[in-house]
């Protein structure tokens, strides 16, 4: 039992909520403010960090 | 893109910015999306269901405490989840209407409060609205004194809508729920389009029942509602079974008999509370929003020959347009026909408008941010100048 790597999931999939809540609040061109590049960009980084949890909890 | 078999993906609100009147104050915020990746199976909220067993006491997630402050939200005594406003009328109208009541609904209750009625064995009759789509508190006395009148019988419940769904018009619900006790008759409110998106405080506005549509007014998935009362109704509305089987000997609890035990056993429930703090929040943003959608209405009446049929300014974002002057006009002569404004408005990124109309329509530009509102007003401007109006 990997608690680390369903944790990842659920943050990974947290992470990408926020980004699609912030696509919704930008519809319909989604033209980013210099705020919205860099919290995505943060929640990107965060994103990345999940997966590699999970490549390293499952894939190793 | 599918999200299961033969089952497309529903990008709308991510790709269009969405004016749809039925569906502006249930979009979920993202707390509520998580909770629905969270608690998307079946009995989800049951994992630590104990003693009495009951959703309203589940504390484990905190729907206990999610009751207790949807409660004091709406200034009632007591709160329960529903699967969507209609089963709160219906509730209500099972507990207090017997066959053969005359009830009181208005000329702009939804079908539901009807079948509600009906349901019950009640006889409907509609209060009137005046020249400006407005039920007055007038209107409500006379049609009181008419009905009891004709039928030997005083109606035994009002339906009163605090935002009716045709026009989006507000009501003066308290002056309603006054001429109500004055002849001692309880009265519910159908906060379907307010509870939720503004501030409603049901003991301010004199209600015995208020009830509020989850889907439509508080940012949840459907279907999902919220029914409350005063102390004064809660044990009778509530009542706990006292049913036992023949055979068996089975009792059941305090399971309540119009909730039918429990309501929201999974992702509903835990959408709505996950919503609960951004909804808390949200309507005492309700002028801004409101502002918004006077800033597009104003947009539109700018077009020569459109008209705005609900009240105006807005006291609601629903609103009801008549283009039958304008952009049908354009329809007339349009290779899309009646389609056209619908296609253009698809082709600017906006969506929600019945495709088809352009005569009367209704829009609801609810929870949009400034920069999206002033697009869409935009918007309908360009489409009106493109197309020479």
């Amino acid at each position: 039992m990997s608690k680390k790597a369903v944790e990842a999931v659920f943050e990974g999939l947290f992470i990408l909520s926020d980004i699609r809540g912030i696509l919704r609040e930008t519809a319909p061109h989604h033209q980013f403010s210099p705020e919205e590049k860099i919290l995505t960009a943060k929640n990107l980084e965060k994103l990345e960090k999940q997966v590699s949890i999970l490549r390293e909890e499952l894939l190793a | 893109m599918n999200c299961g078999e033969g089952i497309e993906t529903r990008l709308v609100e991510e790709m269009f910015i969405n004016l749809d009147p039925i569906q502006a104050g249930g979009r979920l915020p993202v707390d509520a999306m998580k909770a629905v990746i969270a608690y998307g199976d079946g009995y989800s909220v049951c994992d630590n269901c104990e003693k009495p067993f009951r959703l309203d006491c589940i504390k484990k997630p905190p729907l206990a405490k999610f009751h207790d402050d949807l409660a004091v939200f709406l200034n009632m005594d007591v709160a329960r989840l529903v699967p969507g406003a209609r089963r709160g009328f219906q509730a209500v109208a099972d507990t207090i209407v017997s066959k053969g009541d005359p009830v009181l609904l208005t000329a702009y209750s939804h079908y539901t409060e009807f079948l509600s009625v009906e349901q019950s064995g009640g006889e409907p009759f509609e209060i009137p609205a005046n020249e400006k789509q407005i039920i007055t508190a007038d209107a409500v006395a006379a049609k009181i004194e008419e009905v009891t009148r004709a039928t030997g019988k005083k109606p035994s419940l009002i339906f009163v809508e605090e935002v009716d769904y045709q026009y989006g018009n507000l009501h003066p619900v308290k002056k309603i729920a006054s001429v109500a006790h004055q002849y001692d008759i309880p009265i519910l409110c159908n906060g379907a389009y307010t509870v939720g998106v503004m501030p409603v405080q049901g003991k301010k506005l004199g209600v015995d029942f208020l009830v509020g549509s989850g889907h439509k007014s508080m940012a949840a998935p459907a279907p999902s509602g919220v029914l409350a009362t005063t102390a004064e109704y809660a044990d009778t509305l509530f009542r706990t079974t006292r049913i036992k089987g023949d055979l068996t000997g089975r009792t059941f609890g305090v399971k309540e008999v119009e909730m039918m035990g429990c309501t929201l056993m999974g992702v509903t429930s835990m959408g709505m509370m996950a919503s609960f703090p951004h909804v808390q929040k949200r309507v005492l943003e309700y002028e801004t929003h409101v502002a918004r959608c006077n800033k597009i209405v104003d947009a539109l009446c700018s077009i020569n020959g459109t008209k705005v049929m609900s009240e105006y300014p807005r006291r609601h974002p629903l609103t009801r347009m008549n283009t039958s002057d304008s952009f049908d006009l354009v329809a007339k002569k349009h290779k899309k026909r009646g389609f056209f404004l619908h296609s253009a408005l698809r082709e600017r990124g906006i969506t929600g408008i019945i495709a088809g109309s352009t005569k009367v329509w209704k829009f609801n530009p609810y929870g949009l941010t400034e920069s999206q509102a002033s697009y869409v007003a935009e918007m309908f401007v360009e489409i009106a100048e493109k197309e020479g109006i």
